[in-house]
């Protein structure tokens, strides 16, 4: 059951298939080019794995040379390219199409550099986003931006999503956290951007890199920013009687000027799949709940937590429960991290991420309610409230076209509601091709036309990531 | 003759830059004029934003506000002060360095991507700026980004525009996140440091949980123009604090106890602070009314210090730092030594240089801003071209 | 995530297994970072998510399996870390024990592979035959180097590596009974095992020394023969479930006989599979409960200490690198209870780096991948050694004999360091 069409293959490409094999096996090394297709199989897709196309090949290069050697030929003769990181894309990024070379940089995983003194970590773009933080935390540093899936992701599929996480509400997201990259460009050009000096004075190509979805180069090292780590740090979990009372606290949290490290909500359905997987000793009484992380000295975290539960209490807070140990905050965490894929043990599930401003939160949860409770499905619904970045969990048959269908068209009403209620599609899985055709909804066509404009400026003959973030119909012709 | 347009509505700007673009007349965009942009011919017409001026929508609770392109900075400031928030990047004021008047304006603070001493961990305008509207080369109106914290829905323009110093396009409307003003501050003094052991006091600053929200140099030949002197005699070395008064005690005492090793330590309260903060963000030592050479130069922080010391050598300057030694604003006595000084930011590990001021035969003489790579270079006018086909803004931005 | 079976193909009860198990699958990619062959090749064909789907797609098509699939599937180490990692409860150890059957089924080898299979099937778990291989081993030695040139022969270079160069005299844990020394507290089975005894017979005899110190009567019982994990990962099931019924009617015999408050497993990865038992035979109809019955009473050797409130003892200044077996920490969850067991007996504990990857040993792993392994055991050998150990302790032969080609901190088995601890005799390898 397909709703969501991929640009038709080019028959030029298909028919040279032999060559182009042929041509990438001498550019790379050996045991980096995937081509028999039985093997191509299981990169058909990623983390929305509804949709499945296999590729032509998968070229898995060691070096920027490599990248830039592919591109260059892929580029000579308008083969589609599609990079990939660790394939964990919610939105459908990383999904190939018949006629593309998939370029995956899951070789390139070393950490190129650490500088404690400027505070920075260069790292090539298929070192996963934790890794970076492993590798710092021993000597009191970490990286910020803590996608639940930082255990795979890799910081190059960070960079093209943009990727965010529960403690991006204090510390920002990717972009935020980001100070240079080395690129390869379509042609096979490699520039750097950014670096440790700030605020390059010309145009913010790294701002306007980051959250471009592969469709401007591939990136193949980053440089980030480290951050020391707090003194201390603590979740405590907020019971609510009603996804609407918490989701109305959130809102008076922050509107009080109150900015902890993480807001995080989970509903009823939410809490008892996170608790059977991580034990977390999460209440199970209540109809919603908050981790609310707060961090600093103990005098701090005092400070904050009882302004924090002050407010709570106006919302008639049930339950309010501090971790009692490193080891039950790390359990709170994982439960949390885990949700996505725990929801896998007791059904199928798309991920939504709209944005909303915190006002309307509850209202929103209240209409996504009603669509899911419309088109006869479940949610579960897990997310980071601070920032107002919503993830209802869509949960489905996979093996049941007609419930696939639902579950797809109530993800599509859900997303509609939130940029209805002034907010985006997305807040940090990316546009992908999952919500490619509903860019209309929130862009006019100038909107769309100025950002394909620049798109082009990059890539004018359309061929990195080419059925992603866009709308089908109405591209400039190329 | 130059004609001003100041357009009421998007509508009235679009229709100007499509008439300039039929009569092939450039156009310089233009805000509160408070810095001057664009330093070619003056056969030009002038597109300002003056008349589109108000904020739109402020909501406190949200901690985002929405506001018309020429709404003067200072209107921003009393209605966020009103409700103790700010803007979280310090955006600067430089007329008195400048030497120029006008009134900045909101759409020109994001222009130039202009950010002070708290850039260094609460991020640049560009960080704060969350969604845009603007005309196009082609008159049309566009809009990129939205008006939550996380927006980047496809590319993100709304960076781009960021600092694109009117070369793209008309903005129009800007939405931003905004941050409460910290309930108090305080400064960490360290006196008598030279450059280097500066450098090391800072990044072990800034190596501690204490959030230190501003770490600047201020050598000995600028520091008594600080604070109203109230600075300890020689070098200072300053830390700022900020947050809940309990918490910036309890962080104060931690980061002077591990300061203690590099210098004597001493402290500002908070209307110092405050007082030394803005001057440190707007080149007070440097406002001298000189059109003396200024530069603005970014490097790694390990890296400023070492900058100026190879330029001492062979150069007569002057200089103070701030992000963390990272921002190094100098002023030169005479020649603005652009290759020279390029030529060490290379040597040390790459960053920029920017001509901020200097005599009007200087500032033609030299490219004012930093050169860049041939492929950025290029990439960058692909884009612009992309914004404005037809070439009618003539703002600069780097390499173009 | 959506699988495609037909009713028919849905009949057999290996595929339906099969199926369930893909069914929980999210393909979110989390299993990929833990993954040791991935974290070494950087390929998704060689990451649980990319065998997972190739398992997925040669079973949905009822194809034999082709060379492709066999690759991959024949570099999984079945540490089973993906399956500690996944949050969504993938099942991956039966996934993939379907898949190496269906292979074994409908596969047929090159001929040096083949070989070298029969050869480790046939001398591996018959202990005899183990110790005339390695005396011959010891012979062979200096052909290793000309058989790592040799393509196709790198497994018999690896296997000569690996083989010890003094082969220990035999075994003292004998069948029989050995009596608890005072009181008696309890009465358990011991598993003699294949390998091991050949290997390293102070382990066994450690715990039984330990065991009856402690008030429980141990017995050894005759006619036992290997838990059939060797040939269970090679994908011979017949193989493996004929192991698997002989213990289970040894034990049984045990049971009936005087009673058993456990079976006590001292190598990790046959605990993994004696504990699957009850799995493995789930389709017999004569042996299902039987099965499940011994699967319930086997225990790590760690896990039924830590049941005995051993005292604190004095801190003995050794610090101990505590090297968890995948077969421990991901097959039966144990990850704590050895540090502290370790730790309640006066030992300094230090957990190294990267301790959820695995070592390269795996089974014969080491014999048929030898050059995985080998980066494996370099990456081991190197957290290890960066926690500054006196010692190296484990829980598994197997991880034993690769990690000490490796380095040269004595590795011993948890075992031996508790025996010692609590009354025995410091272990050889300590004395200097
Ligand atoms: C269970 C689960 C939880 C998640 N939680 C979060 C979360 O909390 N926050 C969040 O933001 N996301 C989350 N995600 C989504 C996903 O992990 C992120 O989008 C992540 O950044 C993708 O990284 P990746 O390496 O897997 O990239 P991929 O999925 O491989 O690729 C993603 C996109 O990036 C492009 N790309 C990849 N590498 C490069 C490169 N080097 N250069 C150019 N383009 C590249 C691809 O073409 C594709 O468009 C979650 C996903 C899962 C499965
Ligand atoms: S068992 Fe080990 S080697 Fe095999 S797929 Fe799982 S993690 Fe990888
Ligand atoms: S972690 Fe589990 S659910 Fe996720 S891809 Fe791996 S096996 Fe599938």
């Amino acid at each position: 059951m397909e709703q969501i069409g991929f640009l038709p293959p080019k028959p030029a490409v298909l028919s040279r298939r032999r060559e182009i094999v042929g041509d990438l096996k001498d550019l790379l090394p050996e045991g980096c080019l995937v081509h028999e297709p039985r093997s191509l199989v299981p990169f058909e897709t990623d983390a929305f794995v509804s949709y499945r196309r296999a590729p032509l090949a998968v070229a898995l290069p060691e070096t920027t040379a490599q990248v830039a050697a592919v591109l260059k030929y892929c580029h000579r003769y308008g083969i589609p390219v599609v990079p990939r990181g660790a394939g964990t894309s919610l939105s459908g990024g990383a999904i190939p199409q018949e006629d593309a070379v998939v370029l995956g940089l899951s070789k390139m995983t070393r950490i190129l550099e650490v500088d404690y003194a400027n505070r920075t970590a260069t790292v090539q773009a298929g070192v996963t986003n934790l890794s970076i933080s492993d590798a710092v935390s021993a000597d009191g540093y970490f990286y910020a931006p803590d996608p639940s899936s930082q255990l795979a992701c890799t910081i190059g599929g960070n960079i093209a999503m943009n990727s965010g996480g529960a403690h991006c509400l204090k510390y920002g997201v990717t972009t935020n956290n980001l100070l240079g990259v080395k690129m390869v460009l379509v042609d096979g050009t490699v520039i750097e951007l950014g670096g440790k000096a700030l605020d390059a004075p010309g145009l913010d190509l790294l701002g306007l890199v980051c959250g471009s979805e592969g469709q401007l180069g591939v990136v193949t090292e980053a440089t980030v920013r480290l951050i020391a780590k707090p003194e201390g740090a603590r979740p405590v979990l907020f019971g609510f009687d009603s996804s609407e009372e918490a989701g109305a606290c959130v809102a008076d949290i922050i509107g009080a000027g109150i900015i902890p490290v993480a807001i995080e909500f989970m509903d009823k359905p939410a809490i008892e799949i996170c608790e059977a997987f991580a034990q977390a000793g999460y209440p199970m009484d209540v109809e919603a709940l908050l981790i609310v992380e707060v961090e600093g000295s103990e005098a701090e975290m005092d400070g904050m937590l009882q302004s924090i539960v002050e407010i709570a209490g106006r919302h008639g807070v049930k339950v309010v429960k501090e971790s009692q140990s490193a080891t039950q905050a790390a359990l709170i965490w994982r439960g949390r991290k885990s949700a996505f894929g725990a929801t896998g043990r007791i059904a199928d599930y798309i991920c939504m991420d709209g944005t909303v401003p915190l006002s309307q939160l509850s209202n929103v949860l209240r209409g996504t309610a009603e669509i899911v409770a419309r088109h006869g499905l479940r949610v579960a619904n897990v997310f980071h409230a601070g920032d107002g970045n919503m993830h209802p969990l869509i949960l489905f048959n996979a093996n049941d076209p007609e419930d696939a269908a639902r579950a797809e068209a109530a993800g599509n009403d859900i997303l509609k509601l939130c940029v209805d209620a002034g907010g985006c599609l997305t807040g940090e899985h990316g546009v992908g091709i999952e919500k490619r055709e509903l860019m209309r909804h929130q862009y006019t066509d100038a909107d769309l036309a100025q950002q394909m404009a620049v798109r082009a400026a990059f890539d004018p003959q359309w061929i990195l990531n080419p059925s992603k973030v866009f709308p089908l119909e109405g591209r400039p012709a190329v | 003759m130059t004609i001003i347009h100041d357009p009421l509505s998007e509508e009235a700007a679009s229709r100007i830059v499509r008439a300039a673009v039929a009569a092939a007349t450039p156009l310089e965009i233009r805000g509160g004029g408070t810095r001057t942009l664009w330093s070619g011919s003056t056969n030009r017409d002038i597109l300002s934003s003056a008349a589109l001026s108000g904020i739109v929508a402020y909501n406190p609770a949200e901690m985002t506000m929405t506001a018309k392109a020429g709404t003067p900075l200072g209107d921003i400031s009393a209605a966020l002060a009103e409700r103790r928030q700010m803007l979280a990047f310090e955006p600067l004021d430089l007329r008195p360095a400048l030497g120029t008047s006008g009134i900045p304006t909101i759409g020109g603070v994001f222009a130039t991507n202009a950010s002070g001493p708290r850039r260094y961990v609460a991020g640049a305008a560009r960080d704060s700026l969350l969604g845009v509207r603007f005309v196009n080369g082609s008159g049309e109106i566009v809009k990129a980004g939205g008006r939550v914290m996380k927006n980047v829905t496809g590319l993100d323009l709304t960076k781009l525009l960021a600092g694109s110093r009117g070369a793209l396009a008309f903005l129009t409307e800007v939405t931003f996140r905004l941050l409460p003003v910290p309930e108090t501050s305080a400064t960490i003094v360290v006196s008598g440091l030279n450059d280097a052991e500066a450098a090391a006091a800072m990044a072990t600053a800034m190596s501690m949980s204490v959030e230190v929200s501003g770490a600047a140099h201020l050598p000995e030949s600028v520091c008594g123009r600080f604070a109203g002197g109230r600075l300890p005699a020689g070098a200072a070395t300053v830390l700022r604090l900020e947050g809940l008064a309990g918490s910036v005690s309890v962080r104060s005492e931690k980061l002077q106890a591990a300061m203690a090793r590099f210098g004597a330590v001493s402290s500002l309260d908070v209307e110092a602070t405050v007082q030394l903060w803005r001057e440190i963000r707007d080149v007070h030592p440097y406002a001298d009314g000189t059109a003396r050479p200024l530069w603005r130069v970014s490097v790694a922080p390990t890296a400023g210090h070492q900058l100026v010391a190879a330029l001492r050598l062979e150069a007569g300057i002057d200089a103070y730092y701030d992000w963390q030694g990272g921002l190094v604003w100098l002023r030169m006595e005479a020649d603005p030594e652009a290759d020279l000084l390029r030529r060490y930011v290379k040597a040390l590990g790459g960053g920029h240089a920017t001509l901020m001021r200097a005599s009007a035969e200087a500032m033609a003489a030299t490219p004012v801003l930093q050169p860049q790579a041939e492929a950025v270079a290029a990439l960058s006018a692909r884009i612009k071209d992309k914004f404005d086909p037809a070439g009618v803004f003539v703002g600069a931005f780097a390499g173009a | 995530m959506q699988t495609n079976f037909t009713p028919e193909q849905l009949a057999d009860p290996h595929v339906a297994t099969s199926e369930k198990i893909l069914r929980k699958c999210v393909h979110c990619g989390f299993c990929t970072a833990t993954c040791p062959t991935y974290v070494t090749l950087g390929n998704e064909l060689d990451s649980p998510r990319g065998r997972i789907y190739l398992i997925k797609d040669m079973l949905e098509n009822g194809r034999p399996a082709d060379e492709e699939v066999v690759t991959h599937i024949d570099r999984c180490l079945s540490c089973l870390a993906c399956v500690t990692t996944c949050p969504s409860g993938v099942d991956y150890m039966h996934l993939v024990d379907h898949a190496r059957m269906h292979i074994e089924n409908t596969y047929r080898r090159p001929f040096k592979d083949r070989v070298t299979r029969n050869l480790l099937a046939a001398v591996l778990p018959y202990p005899r035959r183990f110790r005339l291989a390695l005396r011959a081993a010891a012979l062979g030695r200096p052909f290793a180097g000309l058989f790592r040139r040799v393509k196709g022969l790198a497994p018999f270079a690896a296997m000569l590596d690996l083989a010890p160069r003094q082969v220990p005299k035999s075994s003292g844990s004998r069948p029989g009974t050995h009596p608890s020394v005072g009181t008696r507290r309890g009465r358990v089975a011991i598993l003699s095992g294949c390998a091991q005894p050949v290997l390293k017979p102070q382990i066994n005899e450690a715990t039984i020394r330990l065991l009856t110190r402690l008030g429980i009567e141990v017995v050894a019982p005759a006619a036992e023969v290997c838990c059939g994990a060797l040939v269970h990962h090679m994908g011979r099931e017949e193989q493996a479930l004929e192991s698997a019924r002989r213990n289970v009617d040894v034990w049984l015999r045990e049971i009936d006989n005087g009673g058993l408050d456990a079976i006590i497993v001292t190598a990790s990865g046959c605990g993994t599979t004696i504990k699957d038992y009850g799995f493995m035979l789930r389709l017999d109809p004569i042996y299902a409960e039987k099965a499940a019955r011994v699967s319930a009473l086997a225990k790590d050797v760690t896990e039924y200490l830590a049941t005995l409130d051993l005292p604190e003892q004095e801190p003995k200044r050794l610090t101990v690198a505590y090297h968890s077996a995948c077969s421990m920490q991901h097959g039966q969850k144990i990850t704590t209870l050895p540090k502290t067991l370790l730790k309640n007996a006066g030992f300094t504990v230090r957990d190294p780096a990267e301790g959820h990857l695995c070592c390269g040993s795996a089974g014969t792993y080491n014999i048929l991948q030898p050059e995985i392994s080998a980066t494996l055991k370099a990456r081991k050998v190197k957290n290890l050694e960066a926690t500054t150990p006196d010692v190296i302790a484990t829980g598994n032969i197997g991880c034993i004999t690769q990690i000490a080609t490796g380095t040269t901190v004595p590795i011993l088995h948890t075992v031996e360091l508790l025996d010692w601890a609590y009354g025995g005799e410091k272990p050889a390898m300590l004395v200097s």
